[in-house]
């Protein structure tokens, strides 16, 4: 029955998808608290606000970036898709549009943007 | 429609909305000028479009959309895993709702001394 349980939470991707939408959420809402904290810093004027910028330049945060890009693209293919499955498109191939659809198209975009990003950011600061 | 149902519809619509505002967002910010497409942000660099009302009034619908979703995400998760009841769980509604104000309010004010 476990064995089963366990079978059934990997087999059927909307139970994946889910709890990958979820949990992207949440990292996506904290990401947006930060993201208003640093732009609240304009209030404060032109060296407020570069201040609080330079402290995004170093390497660790650019791979961040990186990572903040994956959870982006994955949150927002997958909803995509949900979205299409509660107008009633794609229920007979619901495996593939999740493995397909959202994850194998999401890692195509995020290698198209991560690439360059991993160059310029990360390669560059770290000389 | 009930209220949860309208949440359930307005969920997707925010969500359709924001892929769109997002990649714009996205390309204005990363690739529009030069200065942002050699990485270089800064105060001077998005002065011009940030001074212009209508990309503030721009970036104020966005922020707004995106706080609905987000918390109405929130809520969602928090309604789900618990089981609380009803005026419990119109508590955590108004919770939210009064942060998403704050929430709002923080991120006009960032345009104060423009």
């Amino acid at each position: 029955m476990k064995e089963r349980l366990r079978n059934y939470r990997w087999l059927y991707a909307g139970m994946v998808a889910h709890r990958i939408q979820r949990a992207t959420g949440l990292l996506l809402l904290f990401y947006l608290f930060v993201h208003v904290r640093t732009i609240h810093k304009l209030s404060e004027g032109p060296e407020a606000f570069n201040e609080a910028l330079a402290q995004f330049r170093n390497p660790a945060f650019k791979l961040a970036e990186i990572g903040l890009l994956a959870v982006v693209i994955l949150h927002a293919l997958n909803g995509i898709r949900l979205t299409l499955h509660d107008m009633s498109i794609g229920h007979s191939r619901q495996r593939e549009w999740f493995w397909g659809g959202a994850v194998g198209v999401g890692l195509l975009l995020f290698l198209l943007g991560a690439v360059p990003m991993f160059l310029s950011g990360v390669m560059r600061g770290a000389r | 429609m009930s209220g949860n149902a309208l949440l359930w519809h307005a969920q997707r619509v925010t969500g359709a909305l924001l892929v769109v505002l997002l990649v714009a967002h996205f390309w204005v910010e990363h690739f529009a000028t030069e200065p942002l497409l050699r990485g270089e942000l800064t105060y001077e660099a998005i002065e011009q479009r940030i001074r212009t009302p209508l990309w503030q009034a721009i970036d104020i619908a966005f922020l707004a959309v995106a706080l609905f979703h987000g918390l109405n995400g929130l809520r969602n998760i928090v309604l789900d895993y618990s089981r609380i009841p009803p005026p419990l769980a119109r508590a955590v509604t108004g919770v939210l709702t009064a942060a998403g104000l704050l929430w709002m309010y923080w991120g006009v004010e960032a345009f104060r001394n423009l």
